[in-house]
């Protein structure tokens, strides 16, 4: 599987290429055309991106998230959940790299094989950063009402990590 | 929606930063004007170079003029040294006051600390602010070489082929696409590189997908029923090859993780097309309810 996907790109540009060949397109000059767009979508996005993630670097350098976390520590404890992979499901909506970096701190203090790291890389494996996402791709096109696509997203997450934490359960226990 | 979560991430960040230095100031728990003793590890009255220590660390110092004197820093030093050099917009060394010395022991005084929380949420958001400007402008290579390509299969109709063969898989989630419209093909060349776990494709292929739904689209300024419909499917990330972090950050461990992965992906898929396609029945309602 790993590689294919390796394979996948180069043959497929090769495909494009050759198929357009054969039906007697410029080719170069169609990338060109095509391929300017690319700067201003860039442009497009920087108003929406910056917006989106300065706003979650207050809420993160703030230690706010710390201070929710020990605030139901006490509760989860009680009831056996692990609190730290909470953490994970607060800040993979908000930031990739965020969220890179509470699995690397999970992976070292509690080590690959255990369950807490378990869940924590499915969660990573099975959501995306929506906040990120919808800004860049509501942002190369510059909607600034975003109807209901943030609420979905969320509760894709939500739902994500829920079944992270109950799949990974059943299926390593 | 987004105003409120947006909004509320940067009052509670800033209110729970103002609230922790007032605590902070309060409690003095920076320890402000409160002598620090370090025992003299080496001193070196000719060159005025000295080692410093407690039980924890050793930091290096040098002697200054005004009976002050100068440590260096590096970023293995503790914390509250570094917060120190920060707060007074120095880079790694901080200037502290003698208060007394004598050949085993020495007595500083080192430099107050105020408001350093707020301090911090402000530097993080104008790095931030920086950061998105790189991350955006990052992406002008790949958009451009993506958009080139799709520009080819456009005009030789290599579009054609896809558009037909996805038709029947897209058409219940996208029902306002009308047949055969290249938006079609660029949605499926997106979802296929997610599954595959091709970030660098994926995201320019979404952008295009998310051009041709915005010629489809009404009211310009706000998202139509098929881009919050593709915007969801792209959060809860159909894929079935874990992303290249995780593969980076877990090793081989990652392989057993698949069959979870994949189960629970599947399960936040199942959510946002039902989320989106229960939202997009309510906005047909009220429409309809006003048209009557």
């Amino acid at each position: 599987m790993q590689q294919l996907t390796s394979l996948i790109i180069p043959l497929l540009i090769l495909l494009i290429i050759t198929h357009g060949l054969i039906k007697h397109i410029a080719v170069y000059e169609e990338f060109v055309e095509g391929a300017k767009e690319g700067f201003n979508i860039a442009v497009n996005i920087i108003p929406y991106l910056v917006a989106m993630l300065f706003a979650i670097a207050i809420f993160r350098a703030s230690g706010a998230m710390d201070l929710i976390l020990n605030t139901i520590k006490p509760l989860a404890d009680q009831i056996g959940f692990p609190v730290e992979v909470i953490s994970m499901g607060i800040i993979r909506p908000l930031t990739g790299s965020g969220s890179v970096g509470v699995l690397a701190e999970l992976i070292s203090t509690y080590g690959e094989d255990s369950m807490i790291v378990k869940m924590a890389a499915v969660m990573f494996g099975s959501t995306e950063t929506t906040l990120y996402v919808l800004a860049v791709y509501f942002g190369a096109i510059k909607i600034k009402k975003t109807g209901y696509a943030l609420q979905a997203g969320l509760a894709a997450d939500l739902a994500g990590f829920i079944a992270a934490i109950g799949i990974t359960y059943w299926y390593f226990s | 929606m987004l105003n409120k979560i947006w909004a509320s991430l940067i009052i509670i960040g800033i209110s729970f930063a103002f609230a922790q230095d007032v605590y902070d100031e309060v409690y003095n728990t920076h320890n402000n004007g409160i002598p620090v003793q370090f025992e003299l590890l080496t001193s070196d009255t000719s060159h005025q170079q000295l080692t410093l220590t407690t039980n924890t660390y050793k930091l290096n110092a040098t002697f200054k003029q005004n009976n002050k004197i100068q440590i260096h820093l590096s970023p293995e030093s503790p914390k509250k040294f570094l917060q120190i050099s920060a707060a007074n917009n120095q880079k790694n060394n901080l200037i502290a006051d003698i208060i007394s010395r004598d050949n085993t022991s020495i007595s500083l005084l080192l430099p107050e600390i105020h408001w350093e929380k707020l301090r911090e949420v402000t530097q993080a958001a104008f790095d931030t602010a920086k950061f998105a400007v790189k991350l955006a402008l990052g992406l002008i290579g790949i958009m451009a070489l993506w958009l080139g390509l799709m520009q080819i299969i456009e005009k030789s109709g290599l579009i054609n082929y896809l558009v037909k063969f996805v038709q029947p898989f897209l058409s219940w989630l996208f029902p306002n696409i009308p047949k055969n419209h290249p938006a079609l093909a660029s949605i499926s060349m997106n979802m296929t590189a997610n599954i595959l776990g091709l970030g660098n494709a994926a995201t320019p292929l979404g952008i295009k997908a998310m051009q041709q739904l915005q010629k489809l689209n009404h009211n310009k300024d706000s998202a139509s029923d098929e881009m919050c419909m593709f915007l969801a499917l792209n959060t809860s990330s159909v894929q079935l090859l874990p992303p290249v972090t995780l593969i980076a950050l877990m090793g081989t461990q990652v392989s057993e993780l698949i069959v979870p992965i994949i189960l629970a992906t599947s399960c936040s898929t199942l959510v946002a097309i039902t989320v989106a396609k229960l939202f997009a029945a309510q906005r047909r309602k009220k429409r309809e309810s006003c048209n009557n």
